[in-house]
């Protein structure tokens, strides 16, 4: 078959996320769209949403090359995650009712909620002898990815903020930063595939929501 | 007189039978073969009575030929069957031929054979039984049916294919003794009936030839006929699916339902939960099925799902199932898949494909990203062209072959987790031929003018091909000598040759040899150095001191050096200016560049060779792969190089047989190789 999914072809994670930051932080900090122009300004927060979704899935893509579901994965019951008494809509209807800033929050408060899990992760494996060389760098490298996807989520909240799409609310990234302290915890007390799992899981979550705003914020462009 | 005579013809007989039975001398009598018969497998025997013997010893032989073959053999054993018998063992039964068996019976006086008789293996010898008997139960509408399957013994090597076997079955309840017997007829399988559900039977089968007798009875098959006392099987859940990412349907497969009507009941659980909830919808997506809809999926969830089939004798609970909603999305096909060619100017058209996602499908939400792949064949076509097209819903093709017809289809998937749904219908494409007009009036002014061209080419070659064909290829100009007739060379008639030239006689008289010895008299001061060298012969030489240009022309000009030694080959490359204009004055391009001026003094005829290399003729000798290497390195014009090898053949040889060759010989080898070269040449 030819395939040529640009997301998993070899770009390295770490030139992609420079990337990525570079992009980001040129976005942000552009001048170039005329104050006023409203038409501009919104095709760039489009821009910024298509890559952070993108960055996203090539997150995705890492995870399904190097650390593949296991066939009987599903069978075990009773797996928790430490993620799972957070309150995240079940169902496109749920995810779209609510508001735009609760669901950005949402978003937001996933990615810190791994941050510390994942660094946790990489320590763990690297005294492992059963994954190989190539699993503890990809490891290491999908936990940055995962860091660059929450800096780039915040700057596209950040401008969306500034253009009036999503209200400043309360809830910044304060308190998101303390809910996901508290729960990180739980997370080394799991085991291996079972940590992935989970880390599929909400990487999946974080695509489907991130692509759910972006359509309803920006309807227009590929959606 | 002649009738009294023949009536009393019988009675002559009878009387002379009775004076011979009387004094008790007499012949055997007819032996009969009463019997042939197989006592045991794969063996058979035959019997017979003998005929009256009078009371006299009488030896009794038997024998059989095989088929139509004409060789008669004798009975392999007479001893095991008893008296009056032959035992044919298994060898004989093994080759399925018919054996024409014969019984002679012998005494002091004569011998009587029985008639013939004929007698066919295969029908005479029990068969094998069939083999592979199967059993097997088959339930459709309720109804239980039990088959039983076998295969007819393997047949033995050389054996013919025109006997059919028949067959019997038999069968019965394990705990009864009598068997009920059914003939089958010539099928290998047949269809029990009446069977008592919960009842262990016992099958067997046996096969008879159309001619012979039955084998014995396969060995037994049994089985449990189910009863209708028992509960259900466990049902098995086939597979979920999800064609949206919003509702998803399970489908599960009944196992046997125990002669009772069962019902089915899909339970399920979500991850997390206790509760166990009970299939919300059975009807919409068909028998066996389970529709979850909106309200009841859930999605990062994973649901524990069972089937439990119950009857009135108990109930059977499947295996679970796992399925997380999120990985088992697999959408319709595309739909609305159109086509539109595009012509822009300037630029081959090309093909715009354009589809849309499946109707069911929420792209526009972002809720489900599909990616879409295209497949592409030509119509006469095996092998699809899979062409990966990403999340866009349209594609434009280029490369299509005008004219052909193709077959194109789209399938889609979600972009993470799922699996491709099925192919759109089969869309045909018909790419219209690029015909312009422009074009073909190019190529058709194009192929008159060729034709055109050919005609002109032919014609003048026909009216003045031969011109032509010398004007292009010239003839390549034969030897010219002064005083030689080519045709002389031909023909191989040395004496008129040489004396065409000069030389009277062959073989070459003193005269002649006096003659050439003078002619090759060396003028340079060199030559003095090479005199002293060869004493033997050039001592006359040194006298005579003649000018090289008083008449005698290029064929011994002072270059013409005589060899110093058979190693160290010089080769003076200084002809006078003069000579060489002479010699390529009198030739044109010929390689051979043989000239003789026949002057009034001598008419010898060294040869000299063209180019700007010079052949040496040394005095006295001439080394011959001298010669060899000069004409093969100096004729490059003729390609006869055989020619040069033949010549050089003559004379490379044995170096001290050749040291002995006086001049004369050497120039009558190469009038003669000459004469070769020229019929050759021709």
């Amino acid at each position: 078959r030819a395939r040529g999914r640009p997301q998993e072809r070899g770009s390295p994670a770490g030139a992609a996320a420079l990337w990525l930051l570079w992009l980001v932080s040129r976005a942000a900090a552009r001048a170039a769209c005329p104050p006023g122009d409203t038409g501009c300004r919104l095709l760039s927060v489009s821009d910024l949403f298509d890559r952070v979704i993108r960055h996203s899935g090539r997150i995705h893509a890492e995870l399904e090359k190097h650390f593949p579901p296991r066939g009987n994965e599903l069978g075990r019951p009773a797996r928790k995650c430490h993620t799972s008494r957070m309150a995240t809509p079940k169902g496109k209807e749920l995810a779209q009712n609510l508001p735009r800033e609760e669901l950005t929050h949402l978003i937001l408060k996933l990615l810190q909620a791994w941050k510390e899990p994942l660094s946790h992760f990489n320590q763990h494996i690297e005294h492992h002898q059963e994954l190989s060389d190539d699993s503890l760098s990809k490891a290491k490298q999908i936990s940055n990815m995962v860091h660059e996807l929450k800096t780039g989520v915040e700057k596209v909240t950040e401008k969306m903020q500034s253009m009036g799409i999503i209200s400043n609310s309360l809830n910044g990234m304060a308190s998101s930063e303390a809910a996901g302290l508290s729960i990180s915890n739980e997370a080394n007390l799991m085991s291996d595939s079972d940590f992935i799992h989970c880390f599929r899981r909400d990487s999946n979550k974080v695509q489907s929501y991130l692509k759910i705003l972006k359509c309803r914020i920006m309807p227009e462009n590929s959606c | 007189m002649t009738q009294k005579f023949i009536s009393s013809v019988p009675i002559i007989l009878l009387l002379s039978l009775t004076t011979v039975c009387l004094f008790g001398q007499q012949f055997p009598g007819k032996p009969k073969i009463t019997r042939c018969r197989s006592l045991e497998k794969d063996t058979f025997s035959c019997w017979w009575k003998p005929g009256p013997d009078g009371g006299l010893p009488t030896n009794y032989t038997l024998f059989y030929s095989k088929d139509s073959e004409e060789t008669v053999y004798e009975c392999p054993d007479y001893r095991t069957s008893g008296p009056n018998s032959c035992y044919f063992d298994k060898t004989y039964t093994n080759h399925r031929t018919t054996y024409n068996i014969t019984v002679m019976a012998t005494n002091e006086f004569g011998s009587n054979s029985s008639d013939p008789q004929y007698v066919d293996v295969t029908c005479i010898v029990q068969p094998d039984s069939p083999v592979d008997l199967s059993l097997e139960m088959t339930t459709s509408a309720g109804v239980t049916d039990l088959w039983a399957k076998w295969s007819p013994p393997p047949l033995a090597e050389n054996s013919s294919n025109w006997h059919v076997y028949h067959y019997e079955l038999r069968f019965k309840p394990e705990e009864e003794e009598k068997w009920e017997t059914v003939s089958v007829g010539v099928q290998t399988q047949y269809k029990v009936m009446n069977l008592n559900a919960g009842l262990k039977y016992g099958v067997q089968v046996r096969c008879m030839l159309d001619c012979g007798e039955w084998s014995g009875w396969s060995p037994e098959r049994q089985i449990q006929i189910p009863s209708g006392q028992s509960p259900p099987e466990k049902p098995t859940i086939i597979k979920c699916r999800s064609p949206e990412k919003e509702t998803f349907t399970c489908w599960w497969k009944p196992g046997s339902d125990g002669g009772h009507p069962t019902n089915y009941t899909l339970l399920y659980s979500k991850e997390g939960e206790e509760q166990i909830y009970e299939c919300p919808d059975y009807r919409t997506a068909g028998p066996n099925s389970c529709y979850f809809d909106k309200k009841h999926t859930s999605f990062w969830t994973i649901y524990n799902i069972t089937v439990k089939a119950t009857n009135k004798m108990g109930s059977n609970t499947s295996d679970p199932h796992y399925v997380d909603v999120t990985y088992i999305v697999q959408p319709d096909a595309p739909v609305n898949v159109t086509l539109e060619l595009k012509k822009p100017i300037n630029r081959k058209p090309y093909l715009v494909l354009t589809w849309f996602p499946p109707p069911l499908a929420d792209v526009r939400s972002g809720w489900l990203t599909l990616e879409y792949e295209l497949r592409l064949k030509p119509e006469e076509g095996e092998e699809w062209e899979t062409i990966f097209v990403g999340q866009q819903t349209q594609y434009k093709m280029f490369s299509l072959n005008p004219g052909k017809k193709y077959i194109v289809q789209i399938h889609c998937k979600p972009d993470h987790h799922g699996s491709w749904s099925e192919w759109s219908s089969e869309k045909y494409i018909q790419i219209p031929s690029d015909y312009r007009v422009k074009d073909m009036i190019v190529w058709i002014i194009v192929g008159v003018l060729s034709s055109l061209i050919c005609l002109i080419m032919s014609w003048t070659m026909v009216l003045k091909g031969y011109r032509m064909i010398a004007f292009i290829l010239p003839p390549v100009p034969g030897p010219k000598i002064k005083g030689i007739d080519t045709h002389l060379l031909e023909t191989g008639k040395s004496e008129e040759l040489l004396s065409a030239l000069g030389c009277h006689g062959f073989p070459p008289t003193s005269d002649c040899e006096e003659l050439l010895i003078e002619y090759l008299e060396v003028e340079d001061s060199e030559d003095q150095q090479l005199q002293q060298s060869h004493p033997s012969k050039n001592t006359r030489l040194a006298s005579k001191e003649t000018d090289s240009d008083s008449g005698r022309g290029s064929c011994d000009s002072p270059s013409l050096l005589p060899e110093k030694g058979r190693e160290s080959r010089t080769l003076p490359s200084k002809l006078p200016s003069q000579d060489v204009r002479e010699v390529h004055e009198n030739n044109a391009g010929s390689g051979w560049e043989t000239q003789c001026v026949a002057s009034s003094e001598d008419r010898a005829l060294p040869f000299n060779i063209a180019g700007t290399k010079s052949s040496t003729w040394p005095a006295a000798n001439i080394h011959p792969s001298t010669f060899a290497y000069h004409s093969t390195v100096d004729a490059p014009k003729i390609t006869l190089s055989t020619t040069n090898v033949n010549v050089a053949a003559v004379l490379v040889g044995n170096e001290e047989k050749h040291q002995n060759y006086s001049n004369s010989e050497m120039f009558y080898y190469l009038f003669k190789s000459m004469g070769i070269f020229l019929t050759q040449q021709r």
